[in-house]
């Protein structure tokens, strides 16, 4: 990325935090809202101000789409379902377990 | 996958007779199983998690008074039994993430050795090996950032329904929801996942 005075919306991260690529420090600032841009919350002119730093920072947009692929496989990830023959057992056990005390 | 739940009408005086459970068990059963499963990795500790909600919810049926919706209420139930029961899970670091820790310091930390190109996200997940690693790195999250996770982005609810849930605000919903995906992101990018031709053949290739 170039550095560009960009309005910043939030400047918050300390020089030292600036690790990927020395002076960096909306790289930084961007994995703060990477969620919030993925999930759409961000105000649009956040939004852009993010779009226009992705354009020009190919390490940030490899790491975005990274962070999106989480959450796409998180969002898949299966789980087996409940036995029937489980759901009849624990059914029976937490009944016991209630009538005895 | 992601499947909210359904709106159940429980409004009715609540009453502790058997007939208001079942309904209860024979509707939620497999959402607090599905959860529990998430949660836990394993399918034991997932049907004690189950059994010990719906034992607590069976015992608060007659002051259960249909203002939440009564998923929201199994899932609060089963939210706080997990964290007693599971307290001191081995291996699991116990300490804050903090956001410094997700900053990549090589170039080989920012993408994802994963073969995802041109496969649907279920067939991908065919991949015995990703799956693996998918899961290892969910059960290595400390679990109050599991359980945001689970919440929001497997259970597909909202951040305000998981704040109610977890007790939080949406703020420190949404924190601990970034927080939990850079883990699993840095997780996953760590380890090169082999690319199989065959995804049913999913071992562990060289």
């Amino acid at each position: 990325m170039t550095k560009k005075k960009t309005a910043a919306p939030k400047k918050r991260s300390k020089p030292s935090s600036h690790r990927h690529t020395p002076g960096q420090g909306h790289c930084v600032d961007l994995l703060r809202q990477l969620s919030a841009f993925i999930d759409d919350e961000l105000p649009s002119d956040i939004c852009r101000e993010i779009r226009k730093h992705l354009g020009a920072c190919p390490n940030c947009e490899v790491f975005i789409a990274s962070l999106r692929q989480t959450v796409t496989l998180c969002r898949h990830r299966p789980v087996p379902p409940l036995k029937s023959s489980d759901r009849v057992s624990m059914r029976r056990a937490i009944l016991d377990a209630a009538k005895a005390q | 996958m992601r499947t909210p739940a359904k709106k159940t009408s429980l409004q009715r005086p609540a009453t502790q007779e058997p007939d208001g459970f079942d309904k209860l068990y024979r509707d939620h059963v497999d959402l607090i199983y599905r959860y529990a499963h998430r949660l836990c990795g394993e399918t034991e500790s997932a049907k004690d998690l189950v059994q010990e909600t719906f034992l607590n919810a069976y015992r608060g049926l007659k002051d259960f008074r249909g203002e939440a919706r009564a998923s929201t209420w199994l899932y609060t139930i089963a939210s706080r039994a997990c964290i007693r029961m599971r307290r001191k899970r081995k291996g699991e670091p116990q300490h804050e993430l903090s956001l410094e820790d997700f900053v990549p310091t090589s170039e080989g930390e920012f993408r994802l050795q994963i073969p995802m190109e041109g496969l649907s996200p279920e067939e991908a997940l065919q991949n015995k090996e990703l799956r693996q690693a998918l899961d290892q790195a969910i059960d290595k999250l400390p679990k109050k950032y599991r359980m945001a996770l689970v919440l929001r982005d497997m259970e597909g609810l909202s951040a305000k329904e998981v704040g109610s849930i977890m007790g939080l605000n949406e703020r420190a919903v949404k924190s601990r929801l970034h927080r939990a995906r850079l883990f699993v992101r840095r997780e996953l990018s760590a380890r090169g996942i082999t690319n199989h031709d065959d995804h049913k053949s999913g071992g562990l290739g060289s």
